[in-house]
């Protein structure tokens, strides 16, 4: 159904108590890197977490052991929750109605494994610098060095799904994070190669 | 494209041109199955659980082309009248059904809760069955997945190993 | 003892090979006033018949079975289940030879009104049990006339009829006779001789549910079929200015595009290839109105609208002491199965599955839009995923029948979730002031109530708008509106009228639930405010007469069975709460703690009078389905109003009871103070909003005044 603009919006704003939704973000909207920028490195340590932070990622990362969802992080919908593997009760699961791909029927969005992050990767609540620390603490990371957690951020389709979020239960696509995907890794390999320090209050 | 699955035992071969397809509507409108029922669309009352290799799923978000190969259990080919599943007995014996509708969904997705979890507490029966009922058989319900628990341990060892 | 009506059924032989008719002969023709009255208010619900004669009733089938033709339809209610028995018991007959099947509207047996209203076997309690008695003498009749012996020798039994060794299935018999008898219908049994008939038996429709037969009309199919789809606006009170279908027409499985004056369609091959193509449809609305919920909240009060005053005892209210207000949200129906149909238009007439709660209804406007005689619409009912009111109009029966008319095939049409959501008949939002003085001894001197509603009954299908200034105050909004403690000596009732701008209609109980919750949680206040025990401040307030011990006693016998206390023992509290609905009295008893800011609901009482229950077993299920039900509506649902659209469009954002909710007890006493039945569906649904409510208060000292109570309480 064709929409003006703020119509458009006007729906965006609407559903966006339902599954997943948002404002649209464009690709177009992103900043484009004609060339390297010599940037500290607590500017890549920032730009690496506005994407870690954003709901597509913090969504699957509780504390509360209750997942996620859309971008005000309704908890997710008929109590589902952690369960005692990650990936929901015995019998009703994540892979109950989340498969290996987003749906775009159902709106329901899908990745392979989905499911949350271990919960001794629980971010929501915690600071950048804690999340950071979580992060690169092999006791929390699930025993993971740099090279694997670069590996991890770079490459698993799950984390990578948050730049093909899909459509919303009403087929509006979800908002992604700030950074493209490619912006992303680079940043990800960037704050690694330079030591992924954590820059210090 | 062509899926091969198998459905309550009956190998199928189904064409299909769009592999985004929900099994649900492959079920009901292709093979003609229609105790598999659609509420939503969007994986939230339930109504369409069935069985994906004993595991539940809600057929409505489940696209077709990830069924190749999979055996596909539908409330047809749970029990029969002649031999209920025991949720189905329970399910009798309880007398749970009121307009009926949501009752294969959470037929199923019981089915696939006491395949995991044998002899359920009333907190696994909370976490699990999260289906949508509008009727309010919750009460009843709740009752027959105690008594299905209580029946499938009735049965025979041979029996609980071909469940 | 029921007393014999002089009906006479005439009876007409052969239907096809095997069958026979019973002819019933109704002469109901009330002015419509007293009609619509009696079943807003009389627990004797009149059977309205369907002004068209002779209809069928019974037909002897080939398989030596009796089907009964329901004018009524199963919503799983238990309706068929309580007729079988109905009937099983007068035919002499056990419960498995009784079929009971939805009546085609083209056997005349349909129901002028609807199925609603909590009447149905109230209202085939006596007809259905004369035709029965009446059938049962016909077949016994035509075979002693066959063997030339008494009557008095015929024995009826499972599949056949006998007389020593003489003996004819049912099938043999109905192609034997030629001519069948006429006969006096015969004096009913009396009820303590009945087998059936009071005994808590499994449904009828047991098996068919569990092992997923399909019956109901989103699994109708006919050879051929196609896929229709209609497109709808987002925007409360869009206006269709036009469309642009080019992308549409080309897309796959496309057959055709509907353009009619009122509505755009989509033909297709696949349901799929129709909703796909429906979104590709690019329509011009005009959109007028960018509402939001506090609009509707803004005039949703008492003091809008036009006001009718329903009740008038004593003297008006002068001198307020204790005021209180309270507010229900707009709520959906959310039935699971969508609404659905499946038409097919040829040059004979047309024919439709249709899950619908008004047969005659719909046939008529199919029949009119299709430009057909009323008696060329067939309209076979399905079994419904749920009624609760949502199928009192079912008008999508007409744009699928003009959609197969134009593409000459059989079309299936069935609404999506989200426009379930958002075209759906709401329950419309009410405010409710109530006022009162008590005397110096803690009675209530006087009391006041005013409460605002949207249309129930009034501008649904089933009435039209006129009977507004006809009857003055909606017949619908005003249940439960009443005061039940007539021993108050000066008491008001006004209904305020409010007219909103998007369709509201019948729920599950219509006011009983908003006014309920009102009038109850305001008789808690007031015995607090009495010092009183809320039990012992209702029963001073019931009055002496039949109604009035009826309450008394359900109210005393759900005290006694819950152990009702005020005090909080373990962390629990307990709430009480009695209603009245079209005769029905009903008292609750909810037990309530409440964990991590949940409330927690561990166990209901429920006694319900509702006269003599045909099934006791399925009255009991209505008390569990409607307590059930009552908490999701109290504790959870409400729709919004967002720039413009009625939100939320799916479940889970619109919240409703599950599983978890669910109380671990429930605990069900019928009594059974009158030797008829009266309604049973809708008012169990009366006190349970109040009830938790008033075990809240106990726990909390806070006063929840507003549903959704779960999100109120959230707020506090």
């Amino acid at each position: 159904m064709k929409k003006s603009l703020p119509l458009l919006f006007l729906l965006v704003l609407l559903t966006g108590m339902l599954f997943g939704l948002n404002t649209s973000v464009h690709v177009s909207n992103y900043k484009t890197i004609d060339k390297p920028v010599e940037v500290s490195n607590e500017t890549t340590f920032h730009q690496l977490m506005d994407v870690l932070t954003h709901p597509r990622c913090m969504n699957c990362h509780p504390t509360d052991n209750l997942p996620k969802q859309g971008m005000e992080r309704q908890p997710h919908h008929f109590d589902m929750a952690r369960g005692a593997d990650d990936h929901g009760f015995e019998a009703t699961q994540c892979h109950t109605c989340h498969q290996k791909e987003n749906n775009p029927y159902s709106g329901v969005p899908g990745a392979p494994h989905w499911g949350l992050a271990p919960a001794s990767m629980g971010w929501q609540g915690l600071t950048r610098i804690e999340i950071a620390e979580r992060l690169l603490n092999t006791e929390t990371n699930g025993g993971k060095n740099h090279e694997a957690l670069v590996e991890h951020l770079t490459k698993d389709a799950l984390v990578l799904w948050a730049w093909n979020p899909g459509v919303d239960a009403n087929g509006v696509e979800r908002e992604k994070p700030p950074l493209s995907k490619e912006e992303y890794i680079a940043v990800v390999e960037k704050w690694f190669a330079d030591g992924a320090v954590i820059p210090t209050k | 494209m062509k899926i091969q699955l198998i459905v309550n035992g009956t190998p199928q071969l189904v064409q299909i041109e769009d592999e985004m397809t929900p099994l649900l509507w492959v079920i009901r409108d292709v093979l003609d199955q229609k105790g598999t029922k659609f509420g939503c669309g969007k994986a939230a009352c339930g109504a369409c659980t069935l069985l994906v290799d004993d595991q539940a799923v809600r057929s409505c978000s489940y696209p077709i082309k990830f069924a190749e190969g999979k055996t596909i259990t539908t409330i047809e080919g749970l029990g029969t009248k002649e031999n209920p599943h025991p949720v189905q007995q329970a399910w009798i014996e309880e007398v749970v059904p009121q307009c009926g509708y949501c009752q294969p969904g959470f037929m199923m997705a019981t089915a696939a809760l006491l395949k995991k979890v044998p002899k359920p507490t009333d907190e696994d029966i909370d976490n699990n069955i999260i289906n949508v009922c509008r009727c309010g058989t919750y009460y009843r319900m709740r009752k027959a997945i105690h008594r299905a628990a209580a029946l499938n341990s009735e049965l025979p060892i041979t029996e609980q190993e071909k469940e | 003892m029921a007393k014999v009506s002089r009906r006479k059924f005439l009876v007409r032989g052969a239907l096809g090979t095997a069958g026979i008719v019973a002819v019933g002969t109704y002469l109901f023709r009330n002015p419509i006033r007293r009609q619509v009255l009696a079943y807003a208010n009389s627990a004797d619900s009149p059977y309205l018949g369907s002004g068209m004669e002779p209809v069928l009733w019974f037909e002897l089938t080939e398989e030596n079975r009796i089907r009964l033709y329901s004018p009524k339809v199963e919503m799983g209610q238990g309706t068929f289940t309580g007729m079988a028995q109905l009937a099983a018991d007068e035919l002499e007959l056990p419960l498995s030879s009784i079929e009971v099947v939805h009546a085609p509207s083209i056997t005349g047996n349909m129901d002028s009104f609807a199925t609603g209203g909590s009447t149905s076997i109230a209202s085939l309690w006596q007809p259905l049990r004369e035709l029965a008695a009446t059938m049962r003498e016909m077949i016994k009749t035509a075979a002693a006339e066959l063997w030339e012996v008494a009557v008095a020798d015929v024995v009826m039994e499972e599949t056949k009829v006998s007389a020593g060794k003489k003996e004819l299935t049912f099938a043999a018999l109905a192609k034997q006779v030629n001519q069948w008898p006429e006969v006096d219908t015969p004096e009913l049994k009396k009820l303590s001789d009945y087998k059936l008939i009071g005994k808590p038996l499994p449904r009828v429709d047991l098996e068919d549910k569990v092992f997923g037969v399909p019956i109901f009309g989103m699994d109708a199919s006919m050879p051929d079929m196609v896929y229709g789809t209609v497109v709808r606006p987002e925007y409360i009170g869009a206006t269709f200015i036009s469309a642009d279908v080019s992308q549409a027409a080309s897309m796959p499985g496309v057959l055709k595009i509907i353009q009619e004056d009122d509505f755009v369609g989509v033909v297709a091959n696949s349901y799929l290839e129709a909703e796909n193509a429906k979104q590709a449809i690019k329509v011009t609305w005009d959109a007028p109105t960018q509402l939001q919920l506090k609009d509707i909240e803004a005039k949703m009060k008492v003091g809008n609208g036009n006001p009718t005053l329903i009740q008038k005892k004593g003297d008006a209210l002068e001198e307020v002491a204790v005021e209180a207000e309270f507010t229900t949200p707009i709520a959906a129906h959310a039935q699971i199965e969508p609404n659905g149909v499946v038409a097919h238009v040829t040059d004979d007439g047309a024919t439709l599955f249709l899950s619908t709660q008004v047969v005659a209804i719909t046939q008529k406007e199919v029949a009119k839009r299709l430009d057909l005689d009323t008696d060329k619409v067939n309209i076979i009912p399905t079994f419904l995923g749920g009624g609760f009111g949502r199928r009192l109009h079912t008008p999508h029966a007409v744009q699928a029948a003009v959609m197969s008319k134009l593409v000459g095939k059989p079309v299936k049409y069935f609404f999506s979730r989200k426009e379930e959501f958002q075209h759906d008949m709401f329950r419309p939002p009410t405010h409710h002031q109530l006022k009162a003085k008590l005397t110096a001894n803690g009675k209530i001197e006087s009391i006041q109530h005013d409460f605002s509603s949207g249309d129930v009954a009034i501008d649904s299908a089933l009435l039209p708008g006129f009977l507004n200034k006809m009857l003055g105050a909606d017949v619908g909004a005003i249940r439960g509106g009443f005061c039940q403690y007539f021993a108050i000596p000066n008491i008001r009732t006004t209904s305020w009228h409010v007219e909103l701008p998007f369709a509201t209609s019948w729920w599950r109980s219509l006011g009983l639930l908003a006014n309920t919750f009102a009038w109850e949680s305001f008789m808690d206040i007031l015995a607090e405010k009495a010092g009183k025990n809320p039990v012992d401040f209702r029963l001073e307030h019931i009055k002496d007469d039949d109604a009035g011990a009826r309450l008394r006693k359900v109210i005393e016998t759900a005290a006694e069975k819950a152990g009702y206390t005020d005090k909080v023992i373990d962390g629990k509290a307990m709430g009480f709460a009695a209603s009245t609905d079209a005769g029905t009295p009903c008292a609750q008893v909810v037990a309530l703690s409440i964990e991590k800011q949940q409330i927690k609901i561990h166990k209901v009482t429920c006694v319900l009078d509702p006269g003599f229950a045909v099934n006791p077993d399925q009255v009991k299920a209505q008390c569990e389905g409607a307590i059930i039900m009552g908490i999701s509506a109290s504790l959870f649902e409400e729709m919004t109003v967002v720039d413009g659209q009625l939100q939320p469009t799916i479940y889970g954002p619109y919240q409703m009871a599950l599983m978890k909710h669910a109380p671990k007890e429930i605990n069900v006493t019928l009594l059974q103070g009158r030797e008829v039945p009266g309604p049973v569906g809708e008012p169990p649904l009366g006190p349970i909003g109040a009830a938790i409510a008033n075990a809240v208060y106990r726990l909390t000292g806070k006063r929840l005044n507003h549903m959704p109570l779960q999100k109120t309480l959230n707020k506090m």
